[in-house]
Parts: structure tokens; sequence; C-alpha cells
């Protein structure tokens, strides 16, 4: 039997303005997200924001490295409405249209209700103008275990491009 | 065959100064760890530490390591050598947030080839509800046990104090072909 199973994936055949990820079963001790992300944004960048079981509350909070170009920046965001699950992510006015970013996210011991859920994340993307990578970490300060995601463009752009793509994991322990 | 296999489990019930795993078999191209802890120590001191052995543990001064952190908006960068550790720096401790784990990846490649030094590279971090420096911290981490030895035992201690209860530790074998 697998140890990593597909849970879903969504490939947007049209501009979407969130992903969510519902049901997701209590099997696993794990989960992964990966993601091909660009955004309706007509500024250049926009990061990918995540709320967990539909909590719109503050009680998410981000910390980050990153490199932009040839400049490093860190820091932390704190009883914010969502976590961050990508970093700066290319958008609709950053060239070739068939440029994605990459993201990837762990989230641990998702079904565990004796800790808040905790994630790493990594992501970058080349665009010409502004390449940019990031590695971090969020909170959700709940214990409950998680059965919703949702993505969604956390800039205040309309959504997700065509073409954005979507995986869920399961990691299982056993 | 399956591409990812458990090799081993464990969450901590009763506090612990270091998880750890002996006959690792050698039948596995890499390994991976994924850790869900928290220390129950407080402030200075709180990073887990790495180290490895083929039979016994190795505690010499065979480890080293380069770092890129943040714990505030400056990002920092060191070295550590002739260690008897791989520092896998900062994860969340009993000061912080109630209930609030940090994570650690660890990826192990070749773990097994006995022709080569053995090659480490970690993403941490210690999350916290607060973005006061040094009540946070991010690492990437590369670590090096100089050693052909395959590793066939693995221990992650925590800090000055225990890993605490509930905290998870994943480690899978990951095969090629």
């Amino acid at each position: 039997m697998a140890v990593i199973e597909t849970i879903a994936t969504t490939y947007l055949e049209a501009d979407a303005a969130t992903v969510t990820f519902s049901s997701i079963p209590a099997t696993y001790e794990h989960l992964q997200l990966r993601m091909n992300v660009r955004t309706l944004r007509t500024s250049s960048l926009e990061t990918t924001g995540m709320r967990l079981n539909g909590d719109t509350a503050s009680n998410y909070a981000t910390h980050r490295i990153y490199g932009q170009t040839v400049s490093l920046g860190a820091g932390g965001e704190v009883a914010t409405t969502r976590l961050y699950a990508t970093g700066q992510m290319p958008t609709s006015v950053q060239p070739p249209r068939t440029l994605y970013g990459a993201g990837l996210v762990d989230i641990l011991d998702y079904v565990n209700t004796n800790k808040n859920t905790t994630i790493i994340f990594q992501s970058g993307e080349t665009t010409s103008n502004y390449p940019y990578m990031t590695f971090g970490s969020g909170l959700w300060e709940d214990t409950s275990a998680v059965s919703t995601i949702l993505l969604y463009p956390a800039n205040g752009s309309a959504g997700f491009v065509r073409g954005s793509v979507f995986t869920l994991y399961g990691l299982k322990s056993s | 065959m399956a591409a990812f296999t458990v090799i081993d489990h464990t969450e901590i019930g009763v506090a612990a100064a270091y998880w750890e795993k002996t006959g690792i078999p050698t039948s596995y191209d890499h390994l991976m760890i994924l850790v869900s802890g928290r220390d129950s120590s407080a402030g200075a001191g709180r990073y887990g530490k790495m180290q490895f052995g083929d039979g016994s543990l190795d505690t010499g001064t065979n480890y080293s390591a380069t770092n890129l952190m943040a714990r505030t908006s400056t990002s920092t960068s060191s070295r550590d050598t002739g260690s008897d550790r791989i520092p896998l720096y900062y994860i969340s401790d009993d000061n912080d947030s109630a209930d609030t784990f940090g994570a650690y990846r660890i990826w192990i490649p070749h773990y097994a080839n006995t022709a080569n030094f053995k090659q480490v590279f970690a993403q941490t971090s210690a999350e916290n509800a607060s973005s006061t420096g040094y009540t946070w911290a991010l690492a990437l981490i590369a670590g090096l046990w100089q050693s052909t030895d395959n590793i066939e035992r693995i221990r992650i201690n925590a800090g000055t104090g225990n890993w605490m209860q509930y905290s998870t530790f994943t480690l899978y074998g990951i095969t090629s072909a």
C-alpha cells in the first residue's frame, strides 16, 4: 500500500477565484500540497493565502525568509486572517503567459487535536523582473483536525489564472 | 515496490531527551524525516541536534554544518565545524504559544553509500504566534557527517530540555527503482 497517496488534484480549466479541498480524510499523518500558480493581479507579484476549516478570524501567523533578485529579507505576521501557502507568485502582467510559480507545503500532524496546526512551505518563481524565492512556516492557532483547505490570491486579485494546478497528497505513518 | 516506505513513526508519550531509530535497513536510496516537535526548555539552547552511527552512535567531532537563518528581519549565515552533532537549529519551545509545535523536514540522500561522506539538507522552523525577534526562527541547513559508514542509526536530540508529549518523528525510506 502506498505511503503517499493523491487525495485530489485541481487543474483550472478557467480562471478561478479560489481553490478548495474539502472532506479531507483523517487517515493520514501529514499532508503535502504541491502547486503551480499564476494570478490575475495587475501588479507584479502576489502571494497565495490559505485558510483552514473555513476560519476567517485572526488566528493565523506566518514567518518567512525570502530572496528577491539580489536582496534578502525576513519577517513575520501574526493575528492575520490567513496563512501564506506560497511567497510571491507571477501575475497576469508578468510575461510569458506560460510562466507559473511553484509551491510546496507540508501540513504536519493535521488531525492531531493535541496541537495547533503548523505548516512549512517553500516556493519560487523566476520572472525576468522580479524573481523571488521563499521559505516559511505558518501557524493556525486551533487544535481542530484539518478537513478543509481554501487557497486564494492574498493580495486582492480576482483569482488564479487558468492552467494553475494544485495537488493534495496524504502521507501515512504506518 | 512503493517509492516511499515508513521505517518508523514515533509520537512522544513521556517527555524524552531524544528520538532514536536503530537498525535502519540499507535497502533504500534516501531517507526523509518529518518532525513536529516542541522542546520543554525555554529560550537558549532550544534547538535540536542530529547524530548518526553504524552500530554505535558517533559522538566524535565528525560533523559540520552551514546555515541560512532568520530570527529577525535580518537573515544571517554561519557555519559549524568539528562538532559532535549537526545542529538543526530552533524548534518551538515551552515559552511559545500553547500547543504550538515547530517543524523539521530533513533529507539524507544516499545514506547507505559507503564510498562517500553523508550530506544532509534540512528545513526547520520554530513557529510561534509572535513577530518579535528571537521568538521565532527559520533555517536552511546543509549538514555533513564525515564518515563513509552507512547510516544505521539516527538520533535527534532535543535542546537543553526534552521533546514534549505529542512531538512526532516520521522516518521514510525512499527507493529509486
